[in-house]
């Protein structure tokens, strides 16, 4: 007799643990989602500011600017994608230039300048990591047993997690 | 070819086995020492609640005596903004809020963690390892010590020294009380069965603080390997991590300040004896190397 009694107590606890972890988990895979924009504004209101700073060196590229400050203008207007296509080219303009000017190698505004560029582009990527790990073990939970069975009780469903569009698997064009 | 989800998944298996195992050698040798010399369990108790004061003495205030002992500074983002940069990328993908950082200056090359569980943690690098790592490199090690600190290591190892704490102090009391006893009343349970649980609680008197100790320095090397298998999943890189074991491990300056007695985790063994691996905390540099090649 106590013995079912025992065995309900686990089973009921179990169920609630489960039910609490994935209801955190998707609470969290919101978080990360959010996290992404969080980078993604930050790169776009800290590289205009940085490329000021080595304004110095890049005197004849207004294109870099403009592209920098349309990037600015679209996060402000939350058209996300938009300034990072643009920061992107902006990017790629900067590191081509500083590439082909030897001299830039020895100036701490520019070394300083391309760390912290490759720096935030490291952040965005593990906020990225972040959102497809949290998604995968999110998922995982869906369809392993026994959970799968609880899953379809309470009718949770699978995440989608991060979407990669083709053209940002690209290959990037290296010119000599 | 391992993946680093399988190496995670069967070194917290292999953990959680040995850790299982050393509580239980603990109970029993504490059960058929205080059997044999006929203790009552306010001594058992006694041990265990002093050891635990302490434990949780260090664990308290351990992180300000070994930054003290090692006389480490604040590591400042413009300083230091390799360093700085790292920790705060890794602790976004790990999910764990940015600890506190410091540098020791010396050429020798270590890292270590310490904290009682993420909200609470430090990490600490040495100004060689800063200097002689690239950014790859570095990412590595911090990913290592950042995943010590989220496995709650420092914790399990803080447990760990409360059990064999305990059981030192048990067997230190009786070796006192027989010097002055010099003897074990006879009672009325001495049958055959009776002998020979007396005569293991003799041996485990001698010998269990030492297979305690092993023990615990072999909980202590499958964590290493856990948070080797944890780093790789946080940057997806794992030569990052090889590339900086085989430079620390060819670099011939030793670290001068380490103690036995700070609670904290270093990268590799900062004591660098050829003793019996036995006897070390961390695994050879090269069976660690050998694991991480295999997620490559």
């Amino acid at each position: 007799m106590y013995i079912l009694i025992g065995i309900l107590l686990i089973v009921i606890v179990y169920v609630i643990a489960f039910y609490n972890r994935l209801k955190t988990a998707l609470v969290q895979i919101g978080a990360s989602n959010q996290e992404i924009g969080n980078q993604l504004k930050r790169q776009a209101d800290l590289i205009p500011n940085l490329v000021e700073s080595a304004k110095g060196y890049l005197k004849h590229e207004k294109e870099i600017f403009t592209q920098l400050t349309d990037a600015r203008k679209a996060i402000n207007a939350n058209q996300i994608e938009k300034s990072q296509k643009l920061i992107s080219k902006a990017l790629g303009a900067l590191q081509v230039i500083v590439e082909s000017n030897p001299e830039f190698k020895a100036a701490t505004v520019m070394t300083d300048l391309m760390a912290e560029l490759r720096d935030t582009s490291d952040k965005l990527m593990y906020a990225r990591r972040t959102l497809i790990d949290l998604t995968a073990d999110y998922n995982a939970s869906l369809v392993t047993f026994p959970n799968s069975i609880l899953a379809g009780l309470f009718n949770f469903q699978p995440q989608k997690g991060l979407e990669v569009t083709p053209e940002e698997i690209k290959k990037p064009e290296i010119k000599f | 070819m391992i993946n680093f989800y399988e190496q995670v998944r069967q070194n917290k298996i292999r953990s959680t086995i040995i850790v299982v195992g050393f509580i239980t050698f603990i109970l029993v040798a504490a059960y058929l020492i205080s059997y044999a010399f006929n203790l009552g369990s306010e001594f058992l108790v006694g041990a265990f609640i002093f050891s635990l004061i302490m434990t949780l003495l260090s664990y308290y205030s351990g992180d300000q005596i070994v930054l003290n002992l090692n006389q480490a500074i604040p590591a400042d983002r413009d300083k230091y903004f390799d360093f700085y940069t790292v920790v705060e990328n890794l602790s976004l993908a790990n999910q764990t809020p940015m600890p506190k950082i410091y540098v020791i200056e010396t050429p020798a090359m270590n890292a270590f963690a310490t904290g009682r569980d993420p909200q609470h943690a430090i990490v600490c690098a040495t100004t060689g390892l800063l200097t002689k790592l690239n950014r790859t490199q570095l990412e590595g090690v911090i990913a290592h010590e950042l995943s010590h600190i989220k496995n709650y290591d420092i914790r399990l190892m803080m447990i760990v020294s409360v059990l064999i704490g305990s059981l030192s102090l048990l067997t230190n009391m009786i070796s006192r009380s027989m010097f002055f006893r010099g003897g074990r009343d006879r009672d009325n349970n001495s049958g055959n069965i009776g002998i020979i649980l007396t005569l293991i609680g003799f041996l485990l008197l001698i010998f269990s603080p030492l297979i305690a100790q092993l023990i615990q320095l072999a909980i202590s090397r499958r964590r290493e390997f856990l948070a080797d298998a944890s780093a790789v999943k946080l940057t997806r890189q794992p030569s990052g991590l090889i590339e900086a074991l085989q430079i620390i491990g060819q670099d011939p300056n030793i670290l001068t300040s380490a103690s036995t007695a700070t609670a904290s985790l270093y990268i590799t063994n900062p004591f660098k004896d050829k003793l019996s691996s036995l006897f070390s905390t961390h695994p050879p540099l090269a069976a660690r190397i050998k694991a991480l090649r295999e997620m490559l």
